[in-house]
């Protein structure tokens, strides 16, 4: 290997011995939560077609209904004929399909991916740019991935499993949704944007990673449960049927069809919840052990009490918070939809339960660790570069911990230190957790989110909750926010900051105020801008080298400055945030036109209240668009080393470093060697010709080392991109805002992308995050990384991201504990948003990728999400692999 | 007819694509796996008087509406067992 940027694993601090060093050891589950985990290792990812056929059979028999009426009739077909499946040992039950993984497509809003190949349909989608990102992606080979196609069962995006007999009802199905779906109707309006063909151009070079209208549509929420646990169903129907009594006949009709669909979709629910309840007295009928038949007996009569009525328990209250869960989930495909504060919401039940001893502590356990099992059920069917590229095959289902009460006391509770008790006893990458830290939280509280995050799940991250709340008073104070009710946020999916309200839960004449989300869908702007990418094409003005099309006209600048460098790139990345926000509104707006929001609006304040779902402004606070990154520490150290070895010490001109770029700084390309990981990459003889520009290119300052002169251009970066971002209005006419995470899209975005000014190589996956140094050229250590991230203020964008991986020896026993605590605490005292560890040897990982079998539990950090190693891509487990690797945190 | 397999039971708990378990006796079932003496037919639209077949895997509910012989009815309103079957 000749240069740094091979290196497999680069340590900071001294290299470990030479045995792997085990993470530290973690307790096992309860014996059911470990039975129902084995039979989730065993079970493959699957799709089922009942749902999609009842939905599309009814919305067929409704032709020329009111649009909202049909949606709602669909729904609750759909709801009712899905066939209950409950699993041996459970403690809660409902699941989104009839399998242990199900899903099923949603044709209502794309049919095109998941038609086979050589469909015309698919070859259409292809043509328009839509699919180029899954060409770019791998899908991890192990785990539960059906990754082909085998016996009588088909591959779909190298994830899902169909059986054959299921196929060709798929693909008729599908086809009637050809022309009226929310892709089809979307991209049939999209395309009157003026310079329309600029927004293809865009997708096909995977400068953007993909449409968000429809392909992921609703997530990277907040979940509220406050009507159904205050009110159970039929008490929500009650108040809908007097408010439609209200507003029957009145202007403004859209509320009499709203609360109308409401009714619709809840009376599916309600039979969906009962039909379960059959299933449970169907299966004690057959049951000869006298546990497991009083259990289903008792699931049966809980089924049965909340299809109608509010909680009387934490069980019962458990399974309301799932089922609707799960109720949202199989309204679109979504992925991020967070559960929130689950242990601050229910924790009135709970602390009733305890108080009159109808539940104790290791009872209450077994249900978190049942609850951590069905979340990790969870799948979501989407195309492969949404699935893969994306999402890793993650669901990102986060469960927040900590933060602050509405007084501004500390929130922390006893529910949330069993929280993450079940966290540690039965890791899951499902639900994920986030500690909203603040420097109230008691020590005892942070000390066991260490605990947890030391044993390797990557969970909690550490967020940090003033910086949350100045963003949101920031960006909400023109829709009503104030402190106290940001003190009710929580994050979406796996990073996103999401308003919410406190709501009055009356418990035994006592009001709870609970924390709930009460905004719509956040990431639904500008899907993924590669970073990287667009400098490649301003230094070809205007040209993707991979493909040779153009993306822009010529820029018109001859670059002879820095200054005329950053400005044509900030002219390119304007321009493509431009025609992606009015093409993304007008999907958005197919969206909510076609399949809007029923069961999420439902649960959103203030939807009920105003009669409007959440495509109509229903709920309290609507500025969630967000225009997204990835690739930042490559384009600021490019950029940096554009900088230096252009402009300041004139090493080079940009025509040497655009030949440099062409030649792959004299390796194989990625497509040669088959691979696009940052780890595997092959020189040429020719390597020799490039080697000194690469060699200067590498030794370039870089990001993460606390040194001004490449700081001072990450600054620059974010100053401009977070206030540029207001610029562009959302479908509902409110100002955007940055969001900076890169989730899995560093991998396929670095694949279609050249070499870059930095020395990384051509096809290779980028440095994830935000904030998170390039592997490898972290050298000064963590502070010196956490001086450079901090360089910016925070609060300016939704988000940051600071990936870490930390050898398991320098955090071990309870001395390590606080040492680890100090750090967490040293990054976000200097106003840090967000920080997640890897607690690893690096050389296990190599390990697990070697003999995956082995390793079916083994759990990483990706960026803002934890997954099981074996259903990673080789691109991100590379990428995983190659992060510096601190040894020492001193 | 296609030859009765564990699928088409009512005994049958599908896990994934690939397999499942047997509500009775709580083993293994292959959905393919022939089923065994105390087989109890599922409704599926297969077994339906309202459904005709067209071609493999396709057919008509009540003449008109689409239809696929797997599906499972058992909450189907509409759903009969066709005595044929």
């Amino acid at each position: 290997m000749s240069s740094d940027i091979q290196t497999p694993v680069n340590y900071y601090g001294s290299e470990p011995g030479r045995e792997v060093t085990s993470r530290e050891t973690k307790r096992q589950p309860t014996p059911r939560a470990n039975e129902a985990r084995e039979l989730y290792f065993e079970a493959k990812s699957s799709v089922s077609m009942e749902f999609p056929y009842w939905y599309t059979r009814r919305w067929e028999q409704l032709e020329g209904e009111i649009p909202i009426i049909r949606r709602a009739e669909a729904l609750k077909s759909g709801f009712e004929h899905l066939t209950p499946v409950i699993f041996p040992g459970e403690l809660l039950s409902m699941g989104k399909a009839s399998y242990l993984r199900g899903s099923y497509p949603m044709p209502w809003l794309s049919e095109a991916f998941f038609m086979a190949a050589e469909d015309k349909l698919y070859k259409e989608a292809q043509e328009s740019g839509k699919l180029t990102a899954d060409t770019f992606t791998t899908m991890g080979k192990g785990g539960g991935n059906v990754t082909k196609s085998e016996g009588m069962v088909i591959s779909i995006a190298g994830k899902f499993g169909l059986r054959v007999e299921e196929m060709p009802i798929m693909l008729e199905v599908a086809r009637k949704w050809k022309d009226k779906s929310v892709d089809d109707i979307g991209h049939k309006y999209e395309q009157l944007v003026p310079g329309y063909s600029e927004k293809e151009a865009l997708m096909r070079s995977v400068i953007c990673m993909f449409d968000s209208g429809y392909t992921l549509p609703q997530g990277r929420e907040v979940m509220n449960y406050y009507y159904p646990l205050q009110y159970g169903i039929d008490g929500i129907i009650k108040n809908c049927e007097d408010a439609l009594a209200d507003v029957a006949g009145y202007p403004d009709m859209d509320r009499l069809y709203f609360y109308k669909a409401v009714i619709l979709m809840l009376q599916g629910i309600k039979h969906w919840i009962q039909n379960y309840a059959d299933e449970a007295k169907f299966l004690a009928s057959l049951e000869q052990n006298g546990k497991q038949k009083t259990e289903y007996l008792e699931m049966a009569e809980r089924l049965n009490w909340i299809s109608s009525s509010p909680p009387r328990s934490f069980h019962d209250s458990l399974q309301i918070l799932w089922l609707f869960h799960v109720a949202v989930l199989n309204e679109d495909a979504i992925s991020g939809l967070s559960p929130g504060r689950v242990g601050q919401v229910l924790y009135p039940f709970w602390q009733r339960d305890m108080a009159n001893g109808t539940i104790d502590r290791a009872r209450s356990l077994e249900l978190l660790e049942c609850m951590r099992v069905k979340f990790t059920e969870i799948d979501c069917f989407a195309s492969m570069g949404v699935v893969g590229g994306v999402l890793s095959g993650n669901t990102f289902n986060n469960l927040c911990l900590g933060g602050l009460l509405k007084d501004g006391t500390a929130a922390a509770n006893e529910l949330e230190m069993l929280i993450l008790e079940a966290g540690i006893t039965c890791d899951t990458p499902q639900p994920t957790l986030s500690m909203l830290y603040d420097e109230k939280l008691p020590e005892e509280f942070l000390l066991k989110g260490v605990e947890c995050t030391k044993i390797g799940t990557g969970y909690p991250a550490w967020v940090n909750n003033q910086v949350a709340m100045e963003f949101l008073v920031g960006n909400y104070s023109h829709e009503g926010m104030n402190l106290e009710e940001a003190r009710a946020w929580a994050i979406g999916g796996c990073l996103e900051t999401s308003p919410g309200s406190w709501m009055p839960l009356k418990i035994d004449d006592v009001i709870h105020w609970i924390p709930g989300g009460s905004a719509p869908a956040t990431s639904v702007g500008v899907h993924f801008l590669n970073l990287p990418k667009i400098l490649e094409v301003v230094l070809f003005d205007g040209i993707d080298m991979r493909t040779g099309q153009r993306i822009f006209p010529s820029h018109g600048y001859h670059l002879e400055s820095y200054n005329e460098l950053w400005q044509a790139f900030k002219d390119y990345f304007s321009r493509a945030c431009h025609v992606l926000t009015l093409t993304n509104n007008i999907q958005h707006d197919a969206w909510r036109k076609i399949a809007p929001s029923l069961v999420n609006s439902m649960l959103k304040p203030d939807c009920l209240k105003k009669g409007k779902d959440i495509g109509q402004m229903g709920c309290r606070y609507n500025t969630t668009f967000n225009i997204e990154s990835c690739g930042t520490a490559n384009l600021v150290n490019s950029l940096s080393s554009l900088k230096q070895n252009v402009y300041s010490e004139k090493n080079y001109t940009l025509e040497d470093y655009r030949k440099a770029i062409l030649a792959n700084f004299g390796y194989k390309t990625a497509q040669e060697t088959g691979s696009y990981s940052l780890i595997d990459q092959l020189p040429t003889a020719d390597y020799v010709l490039w080697q000194k520009i690469h060699r200067q290119s590498l030794d370039a300052p870089k990001f993460g080392n606390d040194i001004s002169f490449v700081d001072a251009i990450m600054k620059d970066w974010e100053d401009w991109f977070c206030e540029m971002t207001h610029n562009y209005r959302s479908l509902y006419d409110q100002p955007m805002y940055a969001c900076q995470i890169s989730v899995s899209t560093h991998g396929p975005m670095g694949a279609v992308t050249m070499a870059g000014p930095d020395g990384r190589l051509s096809g290779t996956t980028f440095s994830d995050g935000s904030v998170s140094a390039y592997p490898g050229t972290d050298k000064n250590g963590p502070y010196a990384l956490f001086n450079s991230a901090t360089c910016w203020n925070h609060a300016q964008s939704q988000n940051s991201q600071l990936n870490m991986k930390i050898h398991p020896s320098v955090v071990k026993g309870r001395e390590g504990s606080r040492k680890f605590l100090e750090l967490i605490r040293a990054y976000l005292r200097k106003g840090g948003f967000h920080v997640q560890f890897n607690i690893v040897d690096s050389r296990m990982l190599k390990q697990a990728q070697a003999d995956p079998e082995k390793f079916r539990s083994l759990l990483v950090r990706v960026a803002g999400f934890t997954q099981y190693w074996v259903e990673l891509g080789k691109q991100i487990q590379d990428e995983v692999i190659s992060r510096t690797e601190y040894e020492e945190i001193k | 007819m296609e030859e009765d397999s564990c699928k088409n039971c009512r005994f049958y708990l599908p896990v994934d694509v690939f397999r499942g378990l047997c509500k009775l006796t709580k083993e293994q079932a292959g959905p393919d796996n022939p089923s065994c003496e105390k087989l109890e037919r599922i409704p599926k639209c297969r077994y339906c008087g309202h459904y005709t077949s067209e071609k493999q895997f396709l057919g008509k509910c009540m003449g008109t509406i689409l239809a696929y012989p797997d599906m499972i009815a058992s909450k189907c309103f509409d759903f009969q067992w066709n005595r044929k079957n």
